[in-house]
């Protein structure tokens, strides 16, 4: 390949790149330093549910998984009054709290 | 009416995102046989947990612990109902390091206070022989976060001072104190030390580590504390608890079964009225534990274990039947 060629195809991989809906979202360390105690609960069509699940999943078991099993299925208001509850008693830190409860609110 | 929708929307929205209070704890009913006598132990201990705003929330927790069993040995039952306020507390979230919290707490010393006491997650429902030492309520100011300080490993924390409190049923002393842990989130490993210092009477000292792992390829959690008091005496506890998920034959039951076992050692000489004080052996006493739960659904279980006791006074059988039951109700719209 040209070195004008690999030019074109590097521009339209970064392009391309810097247009996906990851690109477009905040850098996990900005959504961190929200100031909000906990957020709020989201029901957007997110790009790929599947990969949210397995986090959530993962980080679940992590923390809560830790101390008891998988919880019965509550509203989302009760799920966010538990977790605040988690997060003093268990001292589940914010960034974990944030994927836990939207992936127990899917 | 077009012009209002869209603000209505936005109300229902914002309700929708807020949390709600609740009313949850855990109900239980075990029998109890140690060394052929028999008591009956029924337990309430509700949880009332209100967030107020983005930041606050008061949690409080009582206890009501029956212990029946038969006038000499073989009378009707009869017995008491004993009744606690374990912790009602307000907690401040200030940002994603601290959390202020003030009122009745529970002291934070090693795991098993703050995390695995409720009768709906014990794996095993009789307490370590160590868990009384450290491990009074507290009554005053605490510090305490989890944050990340890396890809791979969590720090939290917990810094108090309590004050003295003769108040019945509010009982209290003057002591400082706190707690540090390591948390590997890629191994589950997670490892930690508390320390206590009394500011009164003997003002002695008490100490301790945790340890705990979940290994993320097989349904097992590993869990262990070592507690040491100046006056009290020394021990530590290892249990075990395993999921027979992965069992593939009569996977529709065995999914629901968990068994556990705990192995133990109190080393401690204290005489008998402060046995009786603090809930703790006279003597250096093991006990090996082997139990076995049946999770009916989220929050239900049928327990089961069995114990023996070995101490210099004498070796017993220690037997547990029971059922144990989390609840929770909210108190508002949850729609």
């Amino acid at each position: 390949m040209t070195r004008p060629a690999k030019l074109l195809l590097r521009a339209v991989l970064a392009a391309t790149t810097l247009a996906s809906p990851m690109a477009a979202a905040p850098p996990a360390d900005n959504r961190a330093a929200e100031t909000k105690a906990e957020p709020a609960v989201h029901h957007e069509n997110f790009a790929d549910d599947a990969a949210i699940r397995m986090e959530g999943e993962k980080r679940f078991q992590a923390n809560c998984g830790r101390c008891h099993q998988f919880p019965h299925k509550f509203p989302p208001r009760m799920i966010l009054t538990v977790e605040r509850h988690m997060r003093v008693r268990a001292l589940v830190t914010e960034d974990d709290m944030r994927v836990i409860i939207r992936y127990l609110t899917q | 009416m077009l012009l209002g929708s869209p603000a209505l929307a936005v109300a229902q929205t914002a309700d929708e995102e807020r949390p709600v209070p609740i009313l949850t704890g855990s109900a239980g009913f075990f029998t109890n046989v140690d060394g052929g006598h028999t008591e009956l132990a029924p337990v309430i201990s509700p949880v009332l947990l209100v967030p107020i705003g983005e930041r606050w929330l008061v949690e409080a927790r009582g206890s009501f612990e029956g212990e029946f069993a038969r006038k000499n040995d073989n009378g009707p039952y009869g017995g008491t109902v004993g009744k606690e306020v374990d912790y009602a507390q307000l907690d401040f979230i200030a940002n994603r390091y601290v959390t202020v919290t003030a009122g009745r707490f529970l002291t934070p010393f090693g795991i098993y206070n703050e995390r695995l006491y409720p009768i709906w997650i014990r794996s095993l429902q009789r307490e370590p022989l160590i868990y009384p030492i450290a491990t009074e309520a507290s009554s005053g100011i605490m510090l305490r976060g989890g944050f990340a300080i890396s890809a791979k490993a969590n720090l939290n924390y917990a810094a108090y001072f309590s004050t003295l409190s003769t108040i019945n049923k509010l009982e209290s002393d003057r002591t400082v104190g706190g707690r540090v842990g390591f948390f590997l989130p890629g191994p589950r490993v997670e490892i930690g030390a508390s320390f206590q210092q009394l500011l009164q009477e003997e003002r002695t000292r008490a100490s301790g580590f945790h340890f705990a792992w979940q290994p993320a390829a097989t349904p097992l959690n590993l869990r262990s504390e070592y507690a040491w008091s100046g006056d009290k005496g020394s021990g530590y506890w290892i249990e075990a608890a395993y999921r027979l998920s992965q069992v593939p034959r009569w996977q529709r039951v065995m999914r629901h079964v968990e068994i556990a076992g705990r192995m133990q050692q109190f080393f401690g000489h204290i005489d008998e009225d402060e046995a009786e004080e603090y809930e703790l052996p006279e003597i250096d006493t093991q006990q090996a534990d082997f139990g076995l739960n049946y999770y009916f659904m989220d929050g239900l279980k049928a327990t089961a274990s069995y114990g023996r006791e070995f101490s210099s006074e004498g070796n017993a059988n220690l037997w547990t039947v029971g059922i144990a039951y989390r609840f929770a109700v909210p108190l508002g719209r949850v729609q």
